[in-house]
């Protein structure tokens, strides 16, 4: 769900956040409009609005961890993680943690992804929070909810900053709600669905 | 490990292969005998809160230093690895090294904290939030969109390349650069000279792990380094 349809309407938070993002277009290959974070993070206020509205969503959930994506997810998660009480749990490219791991992989436009978790991090019965910058297909994030669910934790949500309005009537992941910030600030909306469907984004 | 009890308050004595780094203080049990501090009534006040500051920060060194967890043989044989995801996994801890670095520099004007790829993404968001500073990522290339600067530096075989989005930090900006660990110091001198090339002022870096051995201190030079942990 949009932070704007579920309590947050008007709040002016959100504006700054969505305002706060940029756009860079035909990256990281034509017809792709990326939505940049980073300028979100040279906005110290923009930024703790963020974690704030987050954080005021979650506090009282009894979430136990917080997983974030490589490498995006590891800036949004451990600030909700700090203040929520709750452990931060990295969830990595193949060969980047050290120890046991367990995969999960994931299909891309072309070929496929893996992404990795500690052995051990998260025990059976914990509540999970999982946090990207943003979802477009989903295809991460639901590899990430197999891996949690794999080792017998529940996933409460999953929150992303941004969401493209594709996944919009579609606000559940593998049955897992997902709750979203902002809509991207596309200039050209109509060319990134075209590249999407031709890509088989949707 | 050893306990020494002055005033109801625990000062752990950490063995020889761990020890304290603090700018404020150091404790040295062997220097500081219980009994001179007992048998001067007036000095006792600043003393006991002197000392109980340190045995809190003492406490939270340890707590910290116990909780990174070591990995022989990762990414190849014959290399310990410091692994700081255990870290992640206990809260007071990681709430207790964001606030050391916190308390170091909120003081000291810092408009930008850098962070390194990836593991300095985990711990210079939190720096910067309760700062009030900007966050910079400083990325592998190509993974940063729109214009970048980028500084080359080397590896132990062949050179490697870390990146900066132009325009996110301006001359006169007071500059922390953060990462899990220092080793060689390759990849901090890296960041710091993209800083300074855009004309800000790195004041510091820090980092929650040193590894002495590989010298990194002394390739920053001039720049200075606050590790919370030395491990050798």
């Amino acid at each position: 769900m949009f932070a704007e349809e579920n309590g947050l309407h008007g709040d002016p938070r959100i504006k700054a956040i969505s305002d706060a993002i940029r756009v860079v277009p035909h990256f990281p290959k034509p017809g792709i409009m990326f939505q940049d974070i980073t300028t979100l993070l040279l906005d110290p206020k923009a930024f703790r609005y963020t974690v704030d509205i987050f954080v005021d969503r979650y506090r009282d959930k009894n979430i136990s961890v917080v997983a974030g994506v490589e490498a995006r997810g590891f800036m949004f998660g451990p600030p909700i993680a700090l203040a929520i009480g709750a452990k931060f749990v990295p969830l990595r490219k193949p060969r980047k943690l050290p120890g046991e791991v367990i995969s999960e992989a994931y299909v891309l436009e072309y070929g496929t992804d893996c992404l990795e978790m500690h052995v051990g991090a998260v025990q059976p019965g914990e509540s999970v929070l999982i946090v990207d910058d943003l979802v477009a297909t989903g295809g991460t994030l639901s590899a990430a909810i197999r891996l949690l669910e794999r080792v017998g934790a529940e996933v409460v949500e999953c929150a992303c900053v941004i969401g493209l309005p594709l996944v919009k009537g579609n606000w559940r992941l593998n049955g897992v709600p997902l709750y979203v910030l902002v809509e991207p600030r596309l200039d050209d909306l109509n060319m990134m669905l075209e590249q999407h469907l031709d890509d088989g984004y949707i | 490990m050893n306990t020494l009890k002055i005033f109801n308050s625990d000062i752990i004595i950490l063995k020889p292969k761990r020890y304290l780094h603090s700018a404020n203080f150091f404790i040295n049990p062997l220097k500081s005998p219980a009994h001179s501090f007992l048998s001067n009534c007036q000095k006792k006040q600043s003393i006991s809160s002197h000392m109980a500051a340190a045995a809190a920060a003492g406490d939270r060194i340890s707590r910290i230093t116990s909780a990174i967890r070591v990995i022989p043989d990762f990414p190849k044989p014959g290399i310990l690895f410091q692994d700081i995801t255990t870290l992640l996994l206990d809260p007071v801890a990681f709430k207790d090294t964001i606030d050391l670095f916190v308390e170091r520099y909120k003081d000291k004007d810092i408009s930008v904290v850098a962070g390194v790829e990836a593991r300095g993404f985990i711990f210079g968001p939190p720096i910067a939030l309760a700062l009030g500073a900007k966050f910079v990522p400083m990325r592998k290339p190509k993974k940063l969109p729109g214009p970048v600067i980028s500084e080359e530096y080397t590896l132990e075989y062949g050179t490697d390349k870390i990146e900066m989005h132009v325009g996110a930090v301006e001359a006169g900006d007071r500059a922390l650069v953060i990462d899990d660990l220092i080793a060689t110091g390759g990849t901090l001198c890296a960041a710091i000279s993209l800083l300074e090339r855009v004309g800000s002022h790195v004041v510091e870096c820090a980092c929650v792990i040193e590894l002495p051995e590989l010298k990194g201190r002394d390739r920053l030079g001039d720049k200075p380094l606050f590790v919370l942990v030395s491990s050798s």
